[in-house]
């Protein structure tokens, strides 16, 4: 028994060694001795469905020819070729499986996975850290352009508002129009600078008379037939168009002694209307000082 | 001849079809065809040597195959698997390897 199972082991396929017992084949081709003649054919002597009934010359060589060729439908045949379509299938689905996907980790050792697992840990740590520096630095970068606007907004707002005082833009709010009549050519430039001083204590923010924008460094002169302002010559009725608080305007200029009664004084009329939008589109150009620079920055 | 034809169509079915192996089965798998390959070429050097015999080759084939897939079983067990399923494919190697030396000298007499 322990002699068939060493048999079969070594070689699975062994036709009843009990009835064959001398078997030199297998034997001989172990101590590769020169070229042995072929098994002595235990073959012949009994039922053998795998092979032609050999005769004692046949060799390896044209036993597998014979088996290979021609092909013939024996039990054999079908049972060994369904064992070996279930080896093949068993290979190429085995060779597919492995062959798709993470075959690289999958016949790794576990140390190896290990050593793969730290080193993917510590690059996920180090790029975990990177993409925190990448997110803070553009947060700064979105908050500096955030207030890159904010700034630039402001500055535009100044200098609309800038522009308002400086006269180098329009303006329009609540006013009033106050229009002085002059009948007799009586009123002179002091009287014009008394209202305009009124109104600018008053709180007016743009005022234009006639045309002419009325700004800081407006001045007002006689001149015969007229005022003028700026070096603009105008005559009357002078119609100031003022922007300001109605509500502290109009009562400015009717005060007791103020403006209106002076030059009420004077035999001019004066009127003064409250507005709900009054337009202020006369300009002054921007003129550049000569001498005065800023002195922020 | 059957028996190569039954092989070639065993792969190609294998490679065609591509089935999801289950995963009862996935560990053993390898270790079986490494078996059955094993009983396949001691079953060609039997046939070279003229004393082939199918029921010896089906049941050492089968034996093969499930006494390979109940060692890798028993090591999963005993926690040692891979290092018994590197055993059982080392000793199937060797037997494989001098099986072809065998087929080797009936083939090319060398």
């Amino acid at each position: 028994m322990s002699e068939h199972e060493h048999d079969e082991s070594a070689r699975p396929a062994v036709s009843r060694p009990r009835t064959a017992p001398e078997e030199p084949s297998p034997a001989g081709l172990r101590r590769e001795l020169p070229a042995e003649v072929p098994a002595p054919a235990p073959a012949p002597s009994e039922e053998d469905v795998a092979q032609e009934p050999a005769g004692p010359e046949l060799t390896g060589r044209q036993r597998l020819a014979k088996g290979l060729w021609p092909p013939r439908i024996t039990r054999a045949q079908l049972i060994v070729a369904l064992l070996l379509f279930g080896l093949g299938f068993g290979l190429a689905v085995q060779v597919a499986s492995n062959s798709d996907g993470d075959s690289a980790l999958r016949g790794a050792r576990q140390e190896d996975l290990v050593r793969i697992l730290d080193e993917l840990d510590d690059r996920t740590e180090r790029l975990e850290d990177e993409k925190q520096g990448l997110e803070k630095q553009r947060d700064e970068l979105e908050n500096s352009s955030d207030q890159a606007e904010e700034a630039r907004k402001q500055t535009i707002e100044k200098e609309r508002q800038l522009g308002v005082l400086a006269g180098t833009v329009a303006a329009q709010g609540p006013g009033i129009t106050m229009t002085i009549e002059d009948p007799k050519g009586t009123v002179e430039s002091d009287m014009l600078l008394d209202a305009v001083q009124e109104l600018r204590a008053a709180g007016a923010e743009a005022i234009q008379v006639n045309g002419v924008r009325v700004v800081a460094s407006t001045y007002l002169t006689d001149s015969d037939g007229g005022i003028a302002v700026d070096g603009n010559k105008i005559t009357a009725p002078y119609r100031f168009k003022v922007i300001g608080k109605p509500q502290d305007l109009e009562p400015a200029l009717n005060i007791p002694g103020g403006v209106v009664q002076t030059l009420e004084k004077e035999q001019a009329t004066v009127t003064v209307e409250r507005s709900s939008k009054i337009v202020v589109d006369a300009l002054r150009a921007v003129k550049r000082p000569d001498y005065a620079r800023s002195s922020s920055r | 001849m059957i028996a190569v034809l039954g092989l070639v169509v065993g792969v190609v079915a294998g490679l065609l079809v591509r089935p999801e192996v289950p995963a009862v089965v996935e560990p053993y798998l390898p270790i079986a065809v490494v078996a059955a390959l094993d009983a396949v070429f001691g079953g060609l050097r039997a046939m070279l040597d003229g004393i082939f015999d199918d029921k010896v080759f089906v049941v050492s084939f089968l034996s093969n195959v499930v006494v390979a897939a109940l060692i890798v079983f028993l090591g999963d067990k005993l926690g040692v698997g891979a290092q018994l399923s590197t055993g059982v494919v080392v000793v199937l190697g060797i037997r494989i390897f001098s099986n072809a030396a065998a087929i080797r000298r009936h083939v090319f007499r060398a």
